[in-house]
């Protein structure tokens, strides 16, 4: 999910800044975007919110790209989280009980992080 | 001629960081983030070689690697920590070293029809551009809600016909990827915001 990534980017940045007694090593420009991406939309600023998403979402047995989008878009409504991410009918694994249950769950660590 | 250079085995600056978070396996990231491993040869001429041939050897992965992309994995964004370093093979002719590196990194790939959120660089009246993290998309008008329509002037936007929804340069839009083009350097992609639930963020309910 973005706010993981961010928080690896983050920590890579203040490393190099620390080596900088190497000059001529610029920070790459696909870095500095992507560092740049993940920092304004990751929806989580602490770790630790980021770890309970991550339980809530993997508890429902969700593929890992599901769990991604999900974490990343933070659908709020249930019609939403199935146009964004067809595949959680598909298979009838997650009837629409599941699928509110695990949004709010979203929605009150974001309320609470 | 060859003689195996005394190798470095163990994995070199694992930051705990890298641990904090990859409970879940090797997997860090959104789909389009991806957290690998990934091999390269190295090469490195012999006046590197001393006490610190690791540190060197690294600091010239990091360089040669980072911020280039590949059609397989897209692009590289960080390396996060190097696993193994296998034993240096001398080239035959020239005095090079030629090292086995095995290496963790975050990559960004954007596949086709993946939903993810964009900033708007520049609007013309073909459609407009965005951009997510390195990865250039282009909205082509052909997949812009027929409902929005071009305002060229000081501020080029699409703007539907009540004004309330209006892209232009730097809004965050929500786009799906259509379609992907690998160059030798870098990934370009063709998005829409014509489906439910795409278009403006900020914006309740998204674009129609």
């Amino acid at each position: 999910m973005n706010a993981e990534v961010s928080l690896v980017l983050q920590r890579k940045y203040e490393q190099l800044q620390q080596l900088a007694d190497d000059p001529s090593a610029q920070i790459s420009q696909v870095f500095e975007k992507s560092l740049q991406y993940v920092r304004r939309f990751s929806r989580y600023q602490n770790p630790d919110a980021v770890k309970q998403v991550r339980e809530v979402l993997t508890r429902n047995q969700l593929h890992e790209f599901e769990v991604c989008v999900i974490g990343n878009l933070c659908p709020e409504t249930v019609e939403e989280a199935k146009a964004l991410v067809p595949s959680i009918t598909k298979r009838g694994r997650m009837d629409d009980e599941k699928i509110e249950t695990m949004l709010t769950d979203l929605a009150t660590i974001k309320k609470f992080e | 001629m060859r003689i195996a250079i005394l190798g470095c085995a163990y994995a070199v600056f694992r930051g705990d960081w890298v641990g904090s978070f990859s409970a879940g396996g090797t997997e860090n990231g959104s789909k389009m983030f991806f957290h690998i491993y990934l091999d390269r040869n190295m090469q490195l001429h012999p006046r590197h070689f001393g006490p610190h041939l690791r540190d060197k050897l690294i600091a010239k992965l990091i360089q040669d690697v980072e911020g280039t992309c590949s059609g397989r994995h897209g692009f590289v964004v960080a390396v996060t920590a190097v696993e193994t370093i296998g034993s240096g093979l001398i080239r035959d002719g020239t005095g090079f070293v030629t090292f086995p590196v095995k290496y963790q990194c975050v990559v960004f790939r954007p596949f086709k029809g993946e939903i993810l959120e964009s900033v708007v660089t520049m609007v013309n009246k073909m459609g407009f551009f965005a951009e997510a993290g390195p990865v250039q998309i282009f909205v082509s008008n052909h997949l812009i809600p027929d409902d929005m329509v071009f305002q060229s002037g000081d501020v080029p936007s699409y703007e539907t016909s009540d004004g309330s929804v209006r892209i232009q340069k730097d809004s965050e839009v929500r786009l799906k990827i259509v379609g992907t083009r690998v160059d030798a350097t870098e990934i370009f992609c063709i998005g829409t915001i014509k489906d439910d639930f795409l278009g403006l963020i900020g914006d309740p309910g998204g674009a129609t």
